[in-house]
């Protein structure tokens, strides 16, 4: 299964990827206007000065009218540097007066006309005047408006290598704090578990969050209220089944107390097994039940150890296990966790009692607890195959060691409680240091 | 041994008490706490069968009562919840033992037998007395190695004698441990059995203390 990718890093590349692209696009466009504005405000400079000094250069014509030579305004200010340069043309393109600077090439091609005109290296602007019999002309140089626009364009792009890697900071910063309760109600939602199912009861949430919280919060309840009768249904079975069949059991082991030798005594015999069995088999579908039910997580920790013994003495109690069964605590004295100890002592008996089952008449059963806290159930008989040891914990497989089989629950009763209370289980065969055998090992992390 | 069976469920119980009596047990049945509180009040006991599920309450509140007013009177837990924790919650509480139902009346026998041994009512587990041999856990007696076949009344009488080997043990208590309640009792019956069982296992074996009572001849 891929991981699943974080709200955070995906908003950060959608929101900061698609900030970057707008500034990355806004900054040439704006530069693109700017020197259009900027083209429009130079071209209208260039028609007023066209303007304003027409009057003057025309008057200064008419006074000097009789020379045939172009006349050049003098200069009478200090050399500085022209921007706008013009000059005055009759009909026939001869030119009549030169303002100062003004380069003949610089008015290269322009024609005789009105209007705007634009040369390699200005542009340029005519106006005509006195019934089209002379032509003002006047240019300004292209690299002028090619500067100013450049510099109009740094001031765009400039600020923006600094408002960019900001502005990725601030949408950051943004998009932390907006998640962040969403981040407290993933922590919140993910703590709840087979052994917590706390409402989440979160004040403060946004609008947005908090509808997610009430309803989680009512499957949650819904959930336990579930559970509980599941496990309460399991408790009360137990005692409604058990009972009438402890009855029958008890009846008719004071029938086979009392009846002489014969037919009657061995039918009695007959129902006591079939009782028996019966017996077994509804204790082991009220285990499945309640491990369906949920049960395995504890809220808190308990010490295993005086289970193990427990579990192991009720075992050993049992005259057809007399002598069979080892306790093997090796200085282990306490093996604390965090289990629920009836899923454990279910999971224990279940394995003990299958050890015992599938185990070689008059060959203990040892049942060690380790330093490194595990649990290990080891019996001596007849190997077990590896394909029918991935088998067993499926249900209703029963062993083939033994004709005296088991009711094929066993098994995966365990290795479902022991999947619920975060555990591990390895079967082994042969049992680990022996040459036959079979070997349940349960982990339980701290 | 005179037993306090506390059982709601008809079946267990008549079967329970049929067998502990058939074991030369008495047994007074209750199937309500307050019936046994009531039966506890005017009768010692050597030990309860209880179980926890009752109409009138708990059995587990039963046996913390019994703790909390220091009776120290052994006390086996027959119950059909098969959970550790609760298992765990009556020992906790004072239970001796605890035994899940369906159970077999034979291992229930041997729970009895092994209560009765830790609580010291029998210091011996065999008891070789010359040429008798006395084997409570195997309800068993040999003379000159022959068996002697004993009653149920006339092993409760011996039961009640093996408690205290070689101490006085009176008529009252012998009466207790030979009738539960609602049996019919005979003036005489103590005597009764005690001369048959002096018939079976050797008459020195039971001294009379007259005006007291009766005690096992160990020496």
């Amino acid at each position: 299964m891929t991981k699943s990718a974080s709200m955070t890093r995906r908003l950060m590349l959608w929101l900061g990827g698609a900030t970057l692209l707008f500034w990355v696009c806004a900054a040439p466009i704006g530069a693109l206007v700017m020197r259009e504005e900027f083209d429009e405000v130079f071209d209208s400079a260039l028609q007023r000065n066209a303007q304003r000094l027409m009057p003057l250069v025309i008057d200064d014509l008419f006074q000097r009218a009789h020379s045939h030579d172009p006349r050049r305004i003098g200069n009478l200010a200090p050399e500085h540097k022209e921007y706008f340069t013009y000059q005055v043309r009759d009909r026939v393109g001869r030119v009549l007066l030169p303002s100062h600077g003004a380069l003949a090439q610089s008015f290269d091609d322009a024609p005789l006309r009105h209007g705007f005109w634009e040369t390699a290296t200005h542009c340029i602007y005519t106006e005509e005047v006195v019934s089209g019999t002379l032509f003002l002309q006047i240019a300004d140089p292209l690299d002028h408006r090619r500067e100013a626009a450049m510099e109009g364009a740094l001031s765009l792009f400039v600020p923006i290598l600094l408002l960019a890697p900001l502005s990725m900071a601030v949408i950051w910063v943004v998009i932390r704090r907006s998640l962040a309760p969403i981040e407290v109600l993933r922590q919140e939602i993910g703590a709840r578990d087979g052994g917590n199912l706390s409402p989440i009861g979160m004040i403060g949430l946004p609008v947005e969050l908090d509808t997610i919280a009430a309803s989680v919060d009512r499957l949650l309840e819904r959930l336990r209220t579930a559970l509980d009768a599941e496990r309460e249904f399991a408790a009360n079975s137990a005692h409604e089944l058990r009972t009438p069949i402890a009855g029958a059991l008890a009846q008719t082991q004071r029938l086979v107390a009392e009846l002489p030798q014969g037919a009657a005594k061995a039918r009695a015999r007959g129902i006591e097994t079939s009782l028996s069995s019966l017996a077994h088999l509804v204790e082991k579908l009220l285990q499945l039940a309640r491990a369906e039910s949920g049960i395995g997580i504890a809220d808190h920790a308990i010490d295993l150890v005086p289970t193990i013994r427990l579990v192991v003495d009720d075992f050993g109690r049992k005259p057809e296990n007399a002598g069979r069964l080892i306790l093997d605590i090796d200085g282990c004295a306490t093996l604390i966790r965090k289990v629920d100890v009836d899923a454990f002592a279910i999971v224990l008996r279940n394995l003990i009692e299958n050890a015992l089952i599938h185990g070689l008449p008059d060959t203990p059963t040892t049942v060690s607890v380790r330093i490194d806290g595990t649990i290990a159930i080891a019996n001596a008989g007849p190997g077990v195959p590896i394909p029918e040891l991935q088998e067993v914990t499926k249900r209703f497989r029963r062993g083939a060691t033994t004709i005296a089989a088991g009711s094929g629950l066993g098994l995966p009763i365990a290795a479902m409680l022991i999947q619920r209370m975060g555990a591990s289980l390895e079967l082994a065969s042969p049992a680990r240091g022996r040459e036959d055998g079979f070997e349940a090992i349960i982990r339980i992390s701290r | 041994m005179r037993i306090l069976l506390i059982e709601d469920d008809k079946a267990i119980g008549s079967a329970v008490r049929e067998h502990a009596a058939a074991g030369g047990h008495a047994v007074d049945w209750a199937r309500t706490l307050s019936t046994a509180r009531d039966y506890a009040a005017v009768a010692p006991y050597g030990l309860v069968l209880l179980d926890l599920h009752l109409p009138d309450g708990n059995g587990i509140d039963y046996l913390r009562e019994m703790r909390d007013r220091l009776d120290a009177t052994p006390v086996i837990i027959l119950t059909a919840r098969d959970q550790i924790s609760v298992r765990i919650e009556g020992l906790n509480a004072g239970a001796d033992d605890y035994l899940v139902k369906p159970f077999d009346l034979g291992e229930l026998s041997a729970r009895i037998h092994a209560v009765a041994r830790r609580y010291g009512l029998r210091p011996e587990p065999i008891f070789s007395l010359g040429t008798l041999t006395i084997v409570p856990a195997e309800r068993r007696v040999d003379r000159d190695g022959q068996t002697v076949d004993l009653t149920a009344r006339e092993w409760a009488v011996l039961d009640s004698l093996l408690r205290r080997p070689g101490a006085i043990v009176s008529k009252t208590q012998i009466e207790d441990a030979l009738y539960s309640f609602g049996s019919e009792i005979a003036s005489n019956a103590v005597e009764v059995y005690v001369s048959r069982l002096r018939k079976k296992i050797g008459a020195d074996r039971i001294a009379t203390v007259r005006g007291v009572g009766y005690r096992l001849a160990v020496t």
